[in-house]
């Protein structure tokens, strides 16, 4: 059953610039690393990242990436959503034979399935950044798929918030600007204990273990879907 | 054990402390048109949204098919098609993409997209963008919708909302036509009873979250007596006169009225006026119409 609401969700965002939004994010993080090593290839590459060129570009993609994520993620919560908000089509759709447990966690799984597309598009376009900079073919992918994939892992709280706060609200106005100030907050957040959720994603902790931060974010994740969830089961439908 | 497909017991809803809906008790049979009629905002789609399972009764219980809905919604829904006050649809795809969505939830096989867009006549429309289609074919495309799990019973909620009376006759006539055709058992929605008139076998009619008339549509036309009106010259005069002579007539200070309209005492009412030298200018026969008695059942509050 929820292969076949992924696939109804996937049909309906035909044609809806959200896989444009999916490519534009990747496109934006790599094209802009692009830019920086091409402007500062002298430095970067001859001075800074001299001894390990592959773990200076990757770091610089993740610095980028994370904050890109944020609002990304943010800004497909709200379009996914805002899918049945237009014409008003949660009466439609929850009046089929299907649990609204089966709806929820379908356009979560759906925002999920995106951003995980986007973040292979990172990773992709990292590898032939780095060729085409000429760093050689000793890629380091342990490096690189953790360096992609943890902090996507860390920041699932962040969807299933976005998710919740998007289908809630008819008005997207309210959960996007709170996706843009964790956007803003996200970037500050090295400055918060590790028990603060904007830092998981950054994968900075005291401990230096950046899977305490994919836990952390995996477990509150769980947590904060559960929580949207039982809201949303209860709600009565406009 | 009991011939209600769809039955309310006791079915309320507060909304901020309001009861919306009060104490219903709503009965369709099958193979009924049944038309569930009020004024605006008396609770009409706060029911249907219930029988839906949009919204959880507050006190009450529902039943549809005989299975209690809180308890085996997904069965009931599979086979139950609905549409809720204005379409629900996806402008930016078309038809057949906007049936798909539907179809893969409800696991129909694919044809059926092609014999619903035939039903409603939107074959030759169905690879344009929803977006463009005007409000009646948005409303075919929403009953096509409906239609898709080919449902036992259809819910509409003021399916003919908006529409100009070309597309609404059209959306009648598709409508009257699905129990033949179909066996389908339809509950229909709408403040407007000449609507619900043309088609329903059965009316409910509600009125501030209250039921007050559920019964056949012959009941209801049953309330409409005809009466005579007669106006004569000295009309206060001639009421006298004719009550005198044991003759049944009323007389409100404007009109002189006749409630039982026998032609044998219309004869003789004629009969004494004349003998009485009253001039008789006209004696006609008034005719309440159901929209006259909707108007009295549900307090004269109602828009039509």
């Amino acid at each position: 059953m929820s292969l076949r609401i992924l696939s109804a969700e996937l049909l309906k965002i035909r044609r809806k610039f959200i896989w444009f939004l999916i490519f534009l994010g990747p496109i934006g993080v790599v094209g802009l690393q692009a830019v920086n090593f091409g402007l500062r290839y002298d430095y970067l590459v001859g001075k800074v990242y001299r001894d390990d060129l592959w773990g200076g570009l990757i770091e610089n993609v993740t610095i980028l990436m994370v904050p890109t994520l944020f609002i990304g993620l943010a800004i497909l919560a709200s379009m996914v959503a805002g899918i049945e908000h237009q014409t008003n089509s949660w009466k439609q759709t929850l009046a089929l034979p299907v649990t609204r447990t089966q709806v929820f966690t379908g356009k979560f799984l759906l925002n999920l399935l995106l951003l995980l597309v986007s973040t292979t598009l990172v990773a992709a376009g990292t590898i032939v950044l780095g060729i085409v900079l000429g760093f050689g073919t000793g890629i380091p992918y342990g490096v690189l798929l953790k360096a992609c994939y943890y902090p996507f892992l860390a920041i699932v709280p962040f969807i299933a918030l976005q998710n919740w706060l998007s289908v809630t609200f008819q008005n997207q106005a309210f959960p996007l600007t709170v996706g843009i100030a964790g956007m803003v907050v996200s970037m500050f957040s090295i400055r918060f204990g590790d028990w603060f959720p904007w830092k998981w994603p950054y994968l900075i902790n005291a401990a230096k273990e950046p899977l305490y931060s994919v836990a952390c974010g995996l477990a509150f994740g769980l947590v904060v879907l559960a929580a949207g969830l039982a809201h949303f089961v209860r709600k009565d439908v406009k | 054990m009991n011939e209600w497909i769809l039955e309310t017991n006791g079915l309320s809803k507060q909304l901020g402390g309001r009861a919306v809906v009060n104490q219903l008790n709503l009965q369709v049979k099958q193979g009924d048109i049944y038309g569930f009629l009020g004024p605006n905002g008396a609770g009409k789609t706060t029911t249907i949204r219930m029988l839906l399972g949009l919204a959880k009764p507050s006190v009450g219980s529902i039943r549809i098919f005989g299975k209690d809905l809180r308890k085996e919604r997904l069965s009931i829904l599979r086979k139950v098609g609905s549409l809720v006050e204005y379409p629900s649809y996806y402008g930016h795809l078309n038809a057949i993409d906007n049936l798909e969505t539907v179809r893969r939830l409800l696991d129909v096989p694919r044809s059926r997209i092609s014999e619903v867009l035939e039903i409603v006549r939107l074959t030759k429309d169905a690879k344009r963008a929803v977006k463009g289609y005007s409000l009646g074919m948005k409303q075919r495309l929403g009953i096509a919708t409906a239609l898709l799990g080919q449902p036992d019973l259809l819910i509409l909620d003021e399916p003919t909302n908006g529409l100009d009376p070309a597309g609404i006759q059209e959306i009648r006539e598709l409508i009257k036509s699905m129990p033949r055709e179909h066996g389908v058992t339809i509950l229909i929605s709408s403040h407007l009873l000449a609507e619900i008139e043309q088609m329903a076998t059965r009316v409910g009619i509600i009125t501030k979250g209250q039921m007050i008339f559920q019964d056949s549509i012959e009941a209801l036309r049953r309330q409409a007596k005809p009466t005579i009106r007669i106006s004569v010259s000295r009309p206060e005069e001639a009421w006298r006169m004719l009550l005198a002579k044991g003759l049944p007539v009323d007389w409100d200070q404007t009109r002189l009225t006749v409630g039982e309209v026998s032609d044998r005492t219309v004869a003789s009412i004629v009969a004494a006026l004349v003998q009485q030298d009253h001039d008789v200018y006209r004696v006609e026969e008034e005719r309440v119409s159901l929209e006259d008695i909707f108007l009295e059942i549900t307090g004269g509050e109602g828009s039509l």
